[in-house]
C-alpha cells in the first residue's frame, strides 16, 4: 500500500550542513507500522488498550448570512470523562473552520496538516483556497488511509469566493456538500432541534441561538456529550466566536428551577 | 488482554499529576513499577526533564516511555544545536503530539502529562492520549490512579473553562505551597485504593528560580 | 459494555457521628441515552434502614420488591423492624439464591442499628458482604467515588457536615462519569429525623 505522507515532510529543507548531524531525525517522518502479519487484529487490540478519546456532538449549517458551526467539548474514554474542555472547533485559517468528531488525535493531527496545506496553497497561488478544495484535500488524505482504522467525522465550513461553503468529510472516504450537518454520538438529538428551528432567512443572532440550543439538547440526552457549548459564525469577514456557555449553567438558564408552590396546607377543621 | 504472539505491550501502572499556577508548575508521579500483581521496583522515576523549563511525566509501558523520552531528548538536542536555545514548553508539547501520532498505527503505550513554564513564565500543563491528541489545561492526572484523582482536583481547583465567552481567568487559584500539599493529599488517597500506585511520591516544582525536587513516602502495600 | 453499566448509576453511603448518609444520582439511561432524570435508586426499608441498588434498574426494582415482601413478613412475625445486620444477611441470602443467574445489582445498605449505631455495607451481585467503618460506594462512577470519598471523608462528622461532604463527593464523581449524574439525591439519617434533599447538578 502506498501512503500519502507528502504533507508530513519538513516544509523547507533545514540549513545545509547541519543535515549531516541529524540524519535520522531531520528526514521526513513516516508512520511506523507493527511488524506483524495480522495488522487488523493488532489495531483492534491496540485501540482496545489505549482507548483514544471519543464522543461528540457537532453541527454546522448554512443560512442567509453565512455558516454557523457549533460543538460541545467533552472527551470520554469508555464511561470515564477524560476532558470537559476539548476544543472541537478547529481554526484552520481566519476564513475556515473544521469540526472534530471521532478519534481526537486523528482529527487534531489531520486538521493541523490541512492548515499547513491550505497556507502553502495560499502562498503558491496568491489567493485563499476554496472550501471545496480544502475539503477535497482532506478527503483524499483520509481515503488513502481507508481501512487502517482512522476515525474522523468532520465538517469543513468556511467562506470563499463563491460565498459560504460546507462539506462533510469522513474517514471512510465520504465527502458530501450540504447546508445542514450534525456529526457525532449526540447528532440525532441535535438534528431534532436543528431541523425544527431551521430557516434559511434566520438572523445571525437567531442562528447562533439555534446552534447553541441544538448542542445543549444533545448534551442533555447524550451521555458522551457535554461541557461547554461553543458557537462560531463564519461570514464574509472570516469567522467569529459567537458564544461559549457552560452547559451546566445553560440548563438552568433554559429551565430555571421554580420552587414548587406549596399546595394548600391541610387546615385544622374548626370545631363545629 | 489479548495474548497474541506478536503482542509487545505491558502495563507498568503508575499515576502522574500536574498542576499549573500563575508562576509555577508542579509535576508529580509515584515511583512504583509493577506488572500484574507483582512489583518490579519501588524506586523508579517516571519523570523526565526534557528542557530547562519542561518536564514530562508518563505512565503506561515503561519500555515505550523510555524510547519516547530518548527520542524527544535527541530531537531537543538537535533543536538546541540549530537554534542555540532551549525549546519552549508549548513547542515541546506540539513535538510530543506529533511524535505520538507518527506511531498512530503502532502506538507508544504511554499516557503523558507535560508540565513547565511558557514563554511568559506562566505555568502550563499539557495532557495527552496515547496517540497524540493534546490539550493545554490548568491541571491534569494520567495513569492508573487518574480516575480516583481527577474528581478531587476538579472539586478543589475547578477553574472556568478556557472555551467560555466572555472569557474568564482560568488560572489555578492556589499558591505553590498549597498546590504541593494538594498533590501530596491526592496521592495519599489514590494509594489507598489503587494497587499500581504507591511506594514513593516524586514531586518536581518548576518556577522562575529553576527546578526543585521533593519526595514523600507513600504506602508500600 | 457490561450489563452493570447499561442504565448507569452512582451510589454512596457514609458514616457520621451517630448518623449516616446515603446518596445516589438521578439518571436512568439506556447506554449513552438519558431516559429519565428523576430516577430513584435509594429505597426505604423502614425509618432507619435504606438500601441503594446500583446496576441494572429492572433487577434493582424486582429485588427491592422481594426485599420489602420479606421484610413485611418479618415485621408480622416478629412485631419489630429488622436490624441492619440482619437485613444485610437477608439481602446476601436472596442474592446467593440466584448464584448462577444473578440480579445485576450491587447493593449498598445503610441503617441505624441497636442503640443507633450506624451500619453500612455493600456486596457484589451474588451476595458477598463487605462491611465498612467509613464509606462504601457502588455503580459506574465507583472509581471516581473511591477517590473523592478517600480524600474528603473524615470520621465522626455531624449531620450537616456529613451532608456537605457526601454531596461534594457525589457531584465531583458523577461529573467525571458519562453514565451517571443529572442531579443527586441525598438522605441524612439521624436517630431522631431523616433529612432528604435533592441536589442540583450538571445536566450533561
Amino acid at each position: 500500500m502506498k501512503l500519502d505522507t507528502s504533507g508530513l515532510e519538513a516544509p523547507a529543507p533545514i540549513l545545509g550542513g547541519i543535515d549531516d548531524l541529524s540524519v535520522d531525525f531531520a528526514a521526513a517522518q513516516s508512520f511506523d507500522l507493527p511488524g506483524c502479519a495480522d495488522f487488523d487484529g493488532f489495531q483492534k487490540d491496540a485501540v482496545q488498550m489505549v482507548k483514544p478519546a471519543k464522543g461528540t456532538t457537532t453541527l454546522a449549517f448554512i443560512f442567509k448570512e453565512g455558516v454557523i458551526v457549533a460543538a460541545d467539548s467533552r472527551a470520554s474514554m469508555g464511561g470515564y470523562i477524560s476532558s470537559q474542555s476539548v476544543k472541537k472547533i478547529i481554526e484552520i485559517n481566519p476564513y475556515m473552520l473544521g469540526t472534530m468528531a471521532g478519534g481526537a488525535a486523528d482529527c487534531q493531527f489531520w486538521h493541523r496538516n490541512l492548515g499547513i496545506k491550505c497556507r502553502l496553497h495560499e502562498l503558491a497561488n496568491k489567493r485563499r483556497i476554496s472550501v471545496t478544495g480544502a475539503s477535497k484535500l482532506l478527503a483524499n488524505i483520509l481515503y488513502s488511509y481507508r481501512g487502517m482504522g482512522l476515525s474522523v467525522g468532520t465538517m469543513i465550513a468556511g467562506w470563499d469566493e463563491k460565498g459560504p461553503g460546507l462539506y462533510y468529510v469522513d474517514s471512510e472516504g465520504g465527502r458530501l456538500k450540504g447546508t445542514r450537518f450534525s456529526v457525532g454520538s449526540g447528532s440525532p438529538y441535535a438534528y431534532g432541534v436543528l431541523d425544527n428551528g431551521y430557516r434559511y432567512d434566520l438572523s445571525i443572532e437567531e442562528a447562533a441561538e439555534l446552534g447553541r440550543r441544538a448542542i445543549y439538547h444533545a448534551t442533555f440526552r447524550d451521555g458522551a456529550s457535554g461541557g461547554v457549548a461553543s458557537v462560531y459564525f463564519v461570514g464574509p469577514n472570516g469567522w467569529k466566536k459567537m458564544s461559549g456557555d457552560d452547559v451546566g449553567e445553560l440548563h438552568y438558564k433554559y429551565y430555571p428551577v421554580t420552587t414548587t408552590p406549596v399546595e394548600q396546607e391541610m387546615a385544622e377543621v374548626p370545631a363545629a | 488482554m489479548s495474548r497474541r504472539g506478536d503482542w509487545v505491550y505491558e502495563n507498568n501502572g503508575g499515576t502522574c499529576v500536574a498542576i499549573a499556577g500563575a508562576d509555577y508548575c508542579v509535576v508529580a508521579a509515584d515511583t512504583r513499577l509493577s506488572t500484574g500483581y507483582s512489583i518490579y521496583t519501588r524506586d523508579y522515576s517516571k519523570i523526565c526533564k526534557l528542557a530547562d523549563k519542561c518536564v514530562l511525566a508518563s505512565s503506561g509501558f515503561q519500555g515505550d516511555i523510555k524510547a519516547l523520552q530518548k527520542n524527544l531528548s535527541a530531537r531537543h538536542l538537535i533543536y538546541q544545536h540549530q537554534h542555540n536555545k532551549q525549546m519552549s514548553c508549548p513547542a515541546m508539547a506540539q513535538l510530543l503530539s506529533n511524535t505520538l501520532y507518527y506511531k498512530r498505527f503502532f502506538p507508544y503505550y504511554a499516557f503523558n502529562v507535560l508540565g513547565g513554564l511558557d514563554n511568559e513564565g506562566k505555568g502550563c500543563v499539557f495532557t495527552y492520549d496515547a496517540v497524540g491528541s493534546y490539550e493545554r489545561v490548568g491541571y491534569s492526572s494520567q495513569g492508573s490512579g487518574s480516575t480516583l484523582i481527577m474528581p478531587v482536583l476538579d472539586n478543589q481547583l475547578k477553574s472556568p473553562s478556557p472555551l467560555l465567552l466572555p472569557a474568564k481567568d482560568s488560572v489555578t487559584p492556589l499558591s505553590e505551597m498549597e498546590a504541593v500539599d494538594l498533590v501530596k493529599d491526592v496521592f495519599a488517597s489514590a494509594t489507598e485504593r489503587d494497587i499500581y500506585t504507591g511506594d514513593k511520591l516524586e514531586i518536581v516544582i518548576i518556577n522562575a528560580s529553576g527546578i526543585q525536587h521533593e519526595f514523600m513516602e507513600l504506602r508500600k502495600d | 459494555m457490561s450489563i452493570f453499566e447499561y442504565n448507569g448509576s452512582a451510589v454512596v453511603a457514609m458514616v457520621g457521628k451517630n448518623c449516616f448518609a446515603i446518596a445516589s444520582d438521578r439518571r436512568l439511561g439506556v447506554n449513552l441515552q438519558t431516559i429519565a432524570t428523576d430516577f430513584q435508586r435509594i429505597y426505604k426499608i423502614h425509618d432507619k434502614l435504606y438500601i441503594g441498588l446500583s446496576g441494572l434498574a429492572t433487577d434493582a426494582q424486582t429485588l427491592y420488591q422481594r426485599l420489602v415482601f420479606r421484610h413485611k413478613l418479618y415485621q408480622l412475625r416478629e412485631e419489630r423492624d429488622m436490624r441492619p445486620e440482619t437485613f444485610a444477611s437477608l439481602v446476601s441470602a436472596i442474592l446467593y439464591e440466584k448464584r448462577f443467574g444473578p440480579y445485576f445489582c450491587q447493593p449498598v445498605i445503610a441503617g441505624l442499628g441497636d442503640d443507633n449505631k450506624p451500619f453500612i455495607c455493600t456486596m457484589d451481585c451474588i451476595g458477598a458482604k463487605e462491611l465498612a467503618k467509613d464509606f462504601v460506594v457502588s455503580g459506574t462512577a465507583s472509581e471516581s467515588l473511591y477517590g473523592a470519598c478517600e480524600s474528603m471523608f473524615k470520621p465522626d462528622l455531624e449531620p450537616d457536615e456529613l451532608f456537605e461532604v457526601v454531596s461534594q463527593a457525589l457531584l465531583a464523581s458523577v461529573d467525571r462519569d458519562c453514565l451517571s449524574g443529572w442531579g443527586g439525591h441525598v438522605l441524612i439519617v439521624t436517630p431522631t429525623e431523616v433529612l432528604e434533599r435533592t441536589l442540583k447538578g450538571r445536566m450533561d
